[in-house]
């Protein structure tokens, strides 16, 4: 990938990954405050907007943060699955955005339910996005951790592609260390 | 996902400790998940609710009868 395509593509994928994990806290103060309000307005208000909020705001985030996270793999000389912290990193991001999808029913579900003036206010509340958005900001926490630190550790492919790609360089290259991509 | 701040590594390949450790939580929720799904989970708010089936999510007789 061009330097400067990769550049473009690292600031796409941090902006959209602590973005979406910015969005994720935003939803758990939400969901406490759905659960916590002593004013019924609040408490609707609080699940009514968490439908529109995930489609606009988490969803974006998520499948960006997922398509640039792979662009970049690819891209550089880390590869896909040549490393354990970019594996678990992209399974992590993966978990997290089919459960968002799916969650997603949820959350209409919820609105539905807060729209209704004769449901009760212990209909409306539901400890159920408390809990996702808890659950996922562990997890965004940990994606975050694992990118900064970048643990060692190479998956038996990644060395067995190291060490075809070895094979293939001239013999007073092989004891050079891997390049990566810089302009 | 990558940023090539440091080269990729270059030792021999050996499992690291970390992983195994990740690799072990990973199963144990994976478990756990699979239970609630069986089981519906504790509550209102098992993994159940998003399959549509096993105990899925359902709207109080208020909204149903709205036909919402």
């Amino acid at each position: 990938m061009p330097p400067r395509l990769r550049r473009l593509v690292l600031t796409a994928h941090i902006t959209a990954s602590v973005g979406w994990l910015g969005a994720v806290a935003c939803f758990l103060a939400l969901a406490v405050v759905g659960l916590t309000s002593q004013d019924p307005q609040t408490v609707r208000g609080a699940y009514l907007v968490m439908e529109p909020a995930a489609w606009y705001l988490l969803v974006p985030l998520a499948l960006t943060s997922l398509l640039t996270g792979i662009l970049q793999s690819l891209g550089t000389t880390w590869g896909l699955f040549w490393h354990y912290w970019v594996l678990f990193k992209l399974l992590i991001n993966l978990v997290a955005t089919i459960v968002l999808l799916t969650y997603m029913e949820t959350f209409a579900l919820m609105a539905a339910v807060a729209a209704d003036p004769s449901a009760d206010l212990g209909e409306v509340r539901n400890p159920s996005p408390a809990l996702h958005a808890a659950l996922a900001l562990l997890l965004l926490v940990v994606a975050t951790v694992l990118a900064v630190y970048k643990p060692r550790g190479m998956t038996s492919y990644g060395q067995r592609k190291q060490h075809q790609r070895r094979a293939g360089l001239p013999r007073h290259r092989q004891d050079a260390p891997p390049t990566v991509s810089r302009p | 996902m990558a940023d090539p701040t440091r080269p990729p590594d270059t030792q021999p390949h050996t499992t690291p400790r970390w992983v195994k450790v990740f690799a072990i939580i990973a199963a144990v929720v994976i478990v756990l998940v699979i239970i609630m799904l069986v089981t519906g989970g504790p509550g209102r708010h098992g993994p159940s609710r998003h399959t549509g089936g096993l105990g899925g999510p359902t709207l109080p007789a208020s909204v149903t009868d709205d036909g919402v």
